[in-house]
């Protein structure tokens, strides 16, 4: 920090001007030195899981398809709706790079998205939220310095995932000139989406809020391009794919055409945003956002002065928000099904990587959209836990512990809310699918059954939630990048670990993997286990939460 | 002891890691009593707070809140007690108002006519939220909720932190009519004012160890005044009395300060040469906690030491 205050010195004596335009970007240079410091493990870490993640695969699949004619016969099946509705339209499908880029593009551009609109509003929003930019503020430092260093740090970043990812698979012997275009396309999605969460941190006066909006407007980015991608003819997806930034990343066709320009079209729309969210910066007042902030009631209602009522109405929008975003991807998942489930057959390949071991293909497909909309209720109920954590690290669960209210009580009233809700989120969007799915074969009796299968998965989120609060009471300053963390490595796993080509009993039981599917033989043993699991972990966790001492941030 | 005590803590101590917080802290508040509670930033006054709210858990030594162990009995107590921190944290979307509520609720108590006064006296909106409250405002929330409750025990923490003037003087006469009331405070503090009006004793720490405690009066009783007074004739027969030190003329004007127990030698010193205008200050708070605050603490102690 002392570094800091020198140099911030030495930069006020070389701009003596007032009211320049160059002043508004006083001290850029150091915030991003001490952007870069503050962040630089988490940097290096995406960088390790996203690159490594293409060594990985890039190893896997050329032992999955050891021959130029095993790749052909793999391009020949490999343009299915399912494919195209999860991972994108594939291009080059019988070369190793353009298998690549099914089996991992997709995830790799949402997963940088992710990361940068994280990086961003905790760098922006989050550290205007807490004040500290007031304090830096308060120094020599240009109106727009900070926020412009924070972009380009994350831009910096954006650039390192391109590039790391593209000499990982040179490295691997993939053809240099695709593999740079696919680094770029990496590049590209990131840079769009480092304009978004810039402008969403103009927008929201919260981190949640802006990191809410954001990823909002990713997922619809990631919605249309399926939409588009399904009403493919031949290789061109329709012209809706221009809509969504990530389409931008796929029209550059890393391994095929392997085209230059789409890159142009994301850095310009980057730019555009950004220079929005500065004119949006101009207008507004630090600490502020632009959406206004209303007036509010004078006294709690009576529901609000319960534990439980508290933790509701704390969590109110973000319960609307993900019962939203639950509800419309079990609808979505119920017809989009329907659409591919025409077009699947059981020998294929991909067909039988998704669909786990079970007999009707259309059961299995659907299973696995049931399982991944199993994910989104947990990655709620995780979300919705943490704030165990969080309310201790902000020094509010020092204002409700010095009340009559036991630890252990409290605990409990937090961790209700995700239980029942996620029941209900379950029950609802497992109805929704199924019942979506129902219309268009015309069986009603579709909602109740799916409902049940989705059921089925209430005690691994339990699992989830137990875990969240074990590692809040055993290790609270690490609790919150490790259940993400592990929550995370579990998504991919249960989705995807097929295809990484881990041994069996790895996949089949994780939490979401041992439970059984829908149309596989029902088992109670699994939930039983993973029931009890549950409740071990509560167990230590509330008897350690009761007996350690406070731990502020 | 024959009075009884809201407080009562005994040879505290406290380790964080490496740190040691407390090395056998002493405190005590009798019931009914406005206790001030002094000592340098870090020298563990938050900590010993914390572990009477049951917070953190003491590692040696013995701590009795209300008649109870603060960390066994925590719930039960804290229906008794009243807590603001120095730096009070609010849920940043909802209103001071629903707050203020909330907190009551937790204890068990929202009297509806006591928050509105205290609304009042404070001058607070409690409509606003709190994320746009001012460093001040969100600490009227926590004060509104301690005093509109019926706690028998008021712990404050530096409770002014952020407070106007205007609203400090608010803030007195709130812990004045606590005390009517006949609740006990225990108020920690950096601001000597505040506890030199309101508290009936004090106890200075000082990196985990109490140094002193007592009744302001006893305090000041350990402790050298300083006199000025006009007189004629030598200054000089001044210092060769024992127990005055730092004496210093000005023409005819001495100053000196002086033991209490060497006042008799330097009457009759000073009575042959015509003594005008005599002045005797006792040692404000100030400086007897700068005493214990300053870099030459130690040395000071060990000097007045036998
Ligand atoms: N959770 C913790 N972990 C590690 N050390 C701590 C923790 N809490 C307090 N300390 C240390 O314990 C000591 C006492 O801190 P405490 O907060 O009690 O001081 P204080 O008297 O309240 O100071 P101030 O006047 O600044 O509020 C300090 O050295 C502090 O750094
Ligand atoms: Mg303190």
């Amino acid at each position: 920090m002392t570094t800091i205050q020198e140099q911030g010195a030495r930069t006020l004596s070389r701009t003596p001007g007032r009211g320049r335009v160059i002043d508004a970007y006083a001290g850029f240079g150091l915030m991003v030195q001490f952007i870069v410091r503050r962040n630089w493990l988490r940097m290096l870490i995406w960088t390790i899981a996203l690159a490594g993640m293409i060594a990985i695969v890039v190893e896997s699949q050329r032992i999955a398809f050891p021959t130029q004619a095993d790749r052909d016969a793999y391009a020949a099946i490999a343009n299915t709706p399912s494919v195209a509705a999860l991972t994108g339209l594939p291009y080059a499908a019988s070369t190793l790079g353009g298998i690549l880029n099914i089996k991992l593009w997709m995830t790799e551009a949402v997963a940088l998205a992710f990361a940068v609109i994280f990086l961003v509003t905790r760098n922006g929003r989050a550290e205007e939220e807490a004040g500290r930019t007031e304090l830096l503020r308060g120094g020599v430092l240009g109106q727009h310095a900070y926020s412009l260093a924070n972009w380009v740090v994350a831009a910096g970043f954006s650039v390192l995932i391109g590039l790391s990812s593209a000499l990982v698979a040179i490295g691997q012997g993939l053809p240099a000139l695709g593999t740079l275009v696919m680094g770029a396309s990496f590049t590209g999605v990131g840079l769009v989406f480092i304009g978004v969460a810039a402008v969403t941190g103009q927008l929201a006066q919260t981190s949640r809020g802006a990191n809410a909006l954001a990823s909002v407007i990713l997922a619809a980015a990631y919605l249309t391009r399926a939409a588009a991608d399904l009403q493919a003819d031949e290789d061109n997806p329709s012209i809706l794919s221009w809509a969504s930034p990530i389409g931008w990343g796929q029209q550059m066709r890393s391994y095929g055409e392997s085209l230059w320009w789409p890159f142009g079209v994301s850095v310009a729309a980057a730019v555009l945003l950004c220079a929005l969210a500065l004119l949006l910066e101009r207008r507004r007042d630090v600490g502020e956002g632009i959406l206004p902030d209303r007036r509010g009631p004078r006294h709690a209602s009576a529901l609000t002065r319960t534990p439980v009522g508290l933790t509701l109405r704390l969590q109110r929008g973000s319960i609307i928000g993900w019962s939203l975003g639950v509800l419309v991807g079990a609808l979505f998942f119920g017809t989009v099904a329907t659409a591919m489930a025409d077009l699947l057959s059981g020998d294929n390949p991909i067909a039988q990587g998704f669909i786990g071991g079970s007999k009707d293909v259309l059961d299995g497909l659907l299973g696995f959209f049931a399982m991944a909309n199993v994910l989104l209720i947990s990655a709620f109920a995780l979300q919705s836990t943490d704030t165990i954590r969080a309310e201790e690290s902000s020094g509010r669960a020092e204002l409700q512990w010095s009340r009559a209210i036991s630890r252990v009580r409290w605990a409990l009233s937090r961790m209700a809310v995700p239980a029942v809700i996620s029941f209900v989120l379950l029950a609802f969007s497992g109805y929704a699918i199924g019942a979506s799915f129902g219309a268009s074969i015309g069986d009603p009796g579709q909602g109740g059954r799916f409902a049940a299968a989705s059921l089925a998965y209430w005690p691994s989120v339990l699992l989830v939630i137990a875990f969240v609060v074990f590692c809040a009471a055993w290790l609270p300053r690490v609790a919150s990048a490790l259940t993400w963390g592990i929550f995370g490595s579990m998504v991919v796993l249960s989705m995807f670990g097929d295809m990484f080509g881990l041994p069996d009993w790895v996949v089949d039981n994780t939490p979401f993997t041992a439970v059984p599917r829908l149309g596989e033989e029902f088992s109670a043993v699994p939930l039983i286990v993973i029931g009890g699991l549950a409740v071990v972990l509560v167990v230590l966790g509330l008897q350690r939460l009761r007996t350690r001492d406070m731990t502020a941030a | 002891m024959t009075q009884s005590l809201a407080v009562d803590v005994h040879g505290l101590t406290k380790n964080f890691a490496s740190t040691r917080a407390l090395d056998g802290l002493d405190l005590r508040v009798a019931t009914g009593s406005v206790a001030g509670f002094l000592g340098p930033n870090g020298s563990g006054k938050s900590t010993t707070i914390r572990i009477l709210l049951g917070l953190l858990r003491a590692d040696g030594g013995t701590a009795t809140m209300l008649g109870g162990d603060p960390w066994r009995d925590a719930v039960d107590l804290h229906r008794r007690v009243a807590y603001v921190a120095g730096d009070v944290t609010l849920w940043p979307n909802l209103t001071g108002g629903q707050a203020i509520d909330i907190l009551g609720a937790l204890r068990g108590d929202v009297d509806r006519g006591r928050i509105d006064r205290f609304l009042q006296l404070f001058d607070l909106d409690p409509t606003k939220k709190a994320r746009s409250y001012s460093k001040g405002n969100r600490q009227k929330v926590g004060l509104v909720a301690a005093f509109a409750s019926r706690a028998e025990l008021l712990i404050l923490d530096e409770p002014t932190n952020g407070l106007d003037p205007l609203m400090e003087g608010v803030f007195t006469d709130c812990v004045s009519e606590a005390k009517a009331e006949g609740r006990s405070v225990l108020l920690s503090s950096h601001i000597f004012a505040e506890v030199e009006k309101l508290c009936d004793t004090v106890t200075i720490i000082r990196d985990g160890r109490t140094v002193e405690s007592g009744t302001l009066t006893e305090l000041r009783h350990l402790q050298r005044s300083t006199m000025t007074v006009t007189i004629d004739g030598d200054s000089a027969v001044l210092s060769a009395v024992p127990g005055v030190q730092e004496l210093t003329a000005d023409g005819q004007r001495v100053s000196f300060s002086v033991d209490e127990g060497a006042l008799p030698d330097v009457m009759r010193a000073l009575a042959p040469l015509g003594p005008r205008g005599l002045i005797s200050t006792p040692p404000s708070l100030e400086e007897l906690f700068l005493r214990h605050y300053g870099l030459h603490a130690e040395a000071a102690e060990a000097a007045t030491r036998p």
